[in-house]
């Protein structure tokens, strides 16, 4: 096992052992690499096939330079590049995704985080049932067709043009997976931190939103991420809420929904599909990135025991 | 539907109530507690927001789609919708006995379930305690392991039909031919089209499950390995003695979660093979009666038996593998 | 056990607000005498048109235009059109799902387009109305095809598609085979067909791409179904209520098993890429007319012209048959019971002044005769509109047609490897059982 390579090595300075450290870690590395080529080839294809024309990737497929740029003639990637921004104006979609995560997020965290709050910690009538309830609803998964879904939201919330866009974040806001989350993890936080609190004459809200929010940065920071790759990547529900408008433009569309629409125009090359398949995938990564150790302490910490 | 919801809510309020009023009742038969009225108001006043919500946009939709499973509803006549009874469950289980369709899809879900389940878990481990080293270089793998995650299904599969392709010029093919192998059609063939699904399924998630294998291997306390290693133990041992058990409650929220994904798998033969008998799946049965032949009653009943047999299994799944506490 | 008794309590529950629900279907929109809506500010009557592409394509350009032309044309007599344009991008059922979610909420258009294959079960459901006393009778006859049902007249097509053969010119010249005496008036046959894919072959170039890789979708379908038609055979019954004996008769079986003989030869196989042709490595490439602006723009570097490349018409047997079949206009049974409006969009949306300045921007097919097209003889376009005029075939007109696609594609799929008329009969007896269905 690869275990190996750190744990059960006793300190002895001799120089053998430290050539076997020095190899083993380069196999490590080696391995690593060869590993997460396996992970990365659909990043290496979309990179490669973004600096193409037509014609050249016609004369890739399905070879091994397919993952290959192409040198030759990179003009042809600013060309792919530049007309993503230009032509499709993708900036515009990738503005308006942000600002629903962002709105979706802030929600997400109230809404769930408060229930989260009262199920690991305050008693009341009624609690069984609600606590079977969410088990259940993240248990059995029910499969269901998401026309009654949009009968609810035309219906009942009778959205007009305008108001269209609370269709789009208001079910991104509520996961009762997330509930799940945030109460595992608020159980784990020691009654004391809160009992100080009302000593003080705190009232519930204050402690939720004075102390128990700020020590739950980890688990914050998960939800956030997850609702935000959510967000980012739906494209089936906001194109069937959001409406046109009179020129036939959907300004409100979110990026996904826009980038689906826009390929399914005649004249648009797989290299410029690409190329906008890359630029908007920056965002998710970078966020990945900078919350990842995040993520790892807030399930951690919740523990989810299910 | 804004009168049939109504009475929905208030069955829903009702059996709340209910519940309440037994807990109240229990509680004061025990007399251990005793339940504050000024802590039960702000809990409900807190919940509110929550509870609406996940009334309107989670449970609603889904009791209307269970609903639908009694009904004739055919999707181009959504005003004349009447109630039928048992009929779609009786033409459920003859198509069924009749071998048809759902039977192949039943039979392929299985193997799907059977052969992703390990196989998947096990890639998440594996990559989670290659990843979950005290290098620095690893947290750029732990990145390069998440990204097929993230990455739009269309374009993964895509690729996965460049590798799989059958002809002579395809990648794996052409790999295998240096070898001297034959070309394969590997996904119009029944022997082999399931196990690449397979594959590309449990390639395409491990990644997030690997991440919850690192939250749970950051559970586990160093001095359990220090006093294992104290004891001689090897690499193998100090595994099976002191990750896996810190490991339980892990693996059995991630078991429940990656069981339940993969039965309802359903873009992957889709995009790959598009509907053939030996690579539908339930799912994609479900999603081929109520869309494209528009039974959406019919596919709600698929829905409702697919959701109890799953539910009964990951609730025996539950009681069998959760820590006795 | 309590806790238990607890939970089984609960689901019981839980079921019967389920059931509460199918009582209470979904609300229907109240019938209203008027034409359409009215513009608050000019009094004027609105008629609403959904289109399935996105505007800013061309062929979304070339209908911005005509509806423009439209309002400034009835100004005066108090009818404005009003379009929407709804890509059909999310997934396969995303334009259907949006033209049903809307006529669930009570929105649906006055004027929609559909998807000819889908005339029988919109027009069965009533998602159509039955326009065959709206149109004049000689503009029906300027059509090369009518979207009927039971004999009523329910759609007319926006322009025409076919298919054919592009064939690579250069590879046929060095090959020293000539196809210049194929045309649709003196079409090929099955045999010669298979001469031409012997020499290729002989010439090591992969003969055809018959596309029977792409049974994911409508593809396949659309491009071989003539196949069958000219074997001699058929698919259902001519009301489209019968399969058995249409879709496994011997005549049928005919089509399918000369496809296979492409496959067992080696003229064709599923492992052939889709850019392939593109890229040279194929002699022939069985397409619809969407094709001729790909090989005139996007592969300069293997068809620099049209020197390069040219369109062969498909071959016969017992007959000679086409594909026809493209997207349509029909005006909905929606709430709006005065057609008057709705109906002199229609007939300006279809008239040839709008098919020729459709066409002429999208580089398809006109869908009326009376289009003056002046295709150069032996030209791509040429073979296709002719093609429409003498040998075009439909799809089968039933109201199970997403199964009959699934029924062929599973054949086509299968053709490799299984036996044609076993085949058949499975997927007849699927057919079958999918139409009994329908009918009660």
């Amino acid at each position: 096992m690869e275990n190996s390579v750190y744990e059960n090595l006793p300190e002895i300075s001799d120089k053998s052992a430290k050539t076997r450290k020095a190899v083993s870690l380069a196999v490590y590395i080696a391995a690593g690499v060869i590993l997460s080529l396996i992970f990365l080839f659909p990043i290496i294809f979309m990179l490669a096939t973004s600096t193409k024309s037509e014609s050249a990737y016609a004369a890739s497929a399905g070879r091994i330079t397919m993952f290959l740029p192409d040198f030759a003639n990179l003009g042809e990637a600013a060309k792919n590049y530049g007309n993503v921004f230009t032509d499709y104006g993708i900036w515009r979609y990738a503005l308006n995704s942000l600002t629903y995560a962002a709105i979706a997020i802030v929600l997400n965290v109230l809404i769930n985080g408060l229930a989260g709050y009262v199920m690991a910690k305050m008693d009341f009538p009624g609690k069984s049932f609600l606590s079977f309830m969410i088990i259940f609803l993240i248990v059995v998964p029910v499969e269901t067709s998401i026309i009654p879904l949009y009968s609810i939201v035309k219906i009942m919330l009778g959205l007009k043009e305008g108001a269209s866009v609370i269709g789009v974040i208001l079910p991104a806001a509520i996961s009762i997976f997330n509930i799940f989350l945030f109460s595992q993890f608020f159980e784990s936080i020691p009654q004391e931190y809160e009992e100080a609190a009302r000593i003080d004459g705190a009232n519930t809200l204050v402690v939720f939103f004075r102390i128990i929010l700020p020590l739950s940065k980890p688990i914050v920071a998960t939800v956030a991420v997850f609702c935000f790759i959510g967000v980012w990547n739906d494209y089936i529900w906001p194109s069937m809420i959001l409406p046109y408008n009179q020129e036939g433009e959907w300004p409100l569309y979110p990026i996904q929904a826009a980038l689906t629409t826009i390929q399914s125009i005649q004249g648009i090359t797989t290299g410029e599909i690409m190329a906008s398949l890359i630029v908007t995938s920056i965002p998710i990564f970078i966020i990945y990135v900078l919350a990842q150790k995040y993520i790892v302490q807030g399930f951690g910490t919740a523990g989810l025991k299910m | 539907m804004t009168g049939s919801a109504l009475i929905i809510a208030a069955v829903f309020i009702a059996i709340f109530v209910a519940f309440a009023v037994y807990d109240v009742l229990i509680a004061k038969k025990r007399s251990h507690k005793k339940y504050k009225t000024g802590t039960a108001v702000t809990a409900y006043l807190m919940l509110l927001p929550a509870v609406v919500l996940a009334f309107l946009f989670i449970l609603l939709p889904i009791l209307y789609s269970l609903g639908y499973a009694f009904t004739d509803y055919y999707l181009l006549q959504p005003n004349s919708i009447s109630f039928i009874g048992f009929d779609n469950f009786k033409q459920v289980f003859e198509e069924l006995a009749k071998g048809g369709t759902i039977y192949h899809a039943l039979i392929n879900t299985a193997i799907f379930v059977v052969g992703v389940v390990p196989l998947q878990i096990g890639l998440a481990l594996g990559l989670a305690l290659f990843v979950n080293k005290p290098f620095k270089g690893s947290k750029i793998f732990k990145v390069c392991f998440f990204a097929p995650v993230v990455i739009s299904l269309s374009v993964t599969s895509f690729l996965w039909l460049q590798i799989l392709s059958p002809s002579e010029t395809g990648l794996l093919n052409s790999l295998l031919g240096v070898f001297g192998v034959a070309p394969h059609d590997w996904l119009r063939d029944p022997v082999t089209a399931m196990p690449c699904i397979i594959v590309l399924s449990a390639w395409q998630g491990c990644g997030y499950q690997m991440l919850i294998f690192l939250s749970g291997l950051s559970n586990i306390q160093k001095s359990l390995y220090e006093a294992a290693a104290l004891d001689g133990a090897g690499a193998w041992h100090k595994f099976t003695a002191v990750t896996w058990p810190g490991l339980r409650s892990t693996f059995v929220y991630i078991l429940i979660t990656v069981f339940i994904g993969a039965c309802r798998i359903l873009t992957q033969p889709m995009l790959m093979t598009g509907y053939q008998n030996h690579t539908v799946t339930l799912s994609y049965y479900m999603y081929q009666q109520g869309y494209t032949y528009r039974w959406v009653g019919y596919s709600s009943a698929v829905a409702l038996l697919m959701t109890i047999v799953i539910g009964t299994i990951t609730l025996i799944q539950r009681r069998a593998f959760r820590e006795k506490n | 056990m309590k806790k238990f008794f607890n939970r089984l309590l609960i689901l019981a529950l839980t079921g019967a607000m389920a059931l509460t629900v199918a009582s209470c279907g979904g609300g229907k929109t109240n019938d209203d005498n008027s034409a359409g809506e009215v513009d608050p500010t000019t009094g004027s009557t609105i008629v609403k048109v959904m289109f399935h592409v996105d505007v800013k394509s061309t062929e979304g350009q070339a209908y911005k235009k005509r509806i423009e032309a439209f309002n400034a044309a009835y100004k005066d007599r108090n009818i404005k059109a009003s379009a929407t344009y709804k890509a059909r991008s999310a997934g396969a059922a995303g334009y259907e799902t949006e033209l049903l979610n809307n006529q669930v909420s009570g929105t649906l258009a006055d004027i929609i387009t559909f998807d000819a294959p889908n005339t029988a079960s919109y027009a069965k459901s009533e998602l159509l109305y039955d326009i065959s006393s709206l149109v004049p009778d000689d503009v029906k006859n300027d059509f090369f095809s009518l979207n009927t049902y039971n004999g009523d007249l329910y759609g007319l097509p926006i322009q025409e598609s076919s298919a054919g053969f592009y064939y690579n010119k250069k590879i046929f010249r060095e090959l020293g085979i000539d196809v210049s005496g194929y045309t649709v008036d003196s079409p090929w046959t099955f045999d010669q067909f298979k001469d031409v894919c012997a020499k290729l072959k002989a010439g090591n170039v992969t003969p055809v791409d018959m596309r029977i890789d792409a049974t994911k979708d409508e593809m396949a379908t659309y491009l071989l179904y003539p196949f069958i038609y000219a074997a001699g055979g058929e698919f259902t019954s001519p009301d489209g209520y019968t399969a058995t004996g249409y879709f496994n008769s011997d005549k049928t079986a005919d089509g399918f098993k000369f496809i296979k003989s492409l496959i067992d030869a080696g003229y064709t196989s599923y492992s052939i890429g889709a850019t392939d042709f593109f890229d040279g490595r194929v002699g022939m490439y069985l397409s619809s007319g969407w094709t001729i602006p790909d090989l005139d723009n996007k592969y300069k570097a293997v068809f620099a012209s049209r020197d390069d490349w040219g369109l062969l018409p498909y071959p016969k047997s017992v007959t000679a048959a086409s594909a026809t079949g493209s997207w349509s206009l029909g005006i909905t049974n929606n709430h709006h019971t005065d057609k008057s409006a709705a109906k002199e969009l229609l007939l300006w949306l279809i008239s040839t002044e709008s098919s020729e300045a459709i066409t002429t921007a999208t580089g398809m097919i006109p869908a009326r005769k009376s289009v003056n097209t002046n295709y150069a003889e032996g030209s791509p376009e040429y073979t296709l509109l002719k093609q429409l005029e003498t040998t075009g075939r439909e799809r089968p007109v039933t109201v199970a047609y997403p199964t009959f696609t699934t029924c062929f594609n599973q054949v086509i799929a299968a053709l490799g490897t299984g036996d044609v008329n076993s085949l058949l009969n499975t997927q007849a007896d699927t057919l079958q059982s999918e139409m009994n269905r329908l009918k009660r």
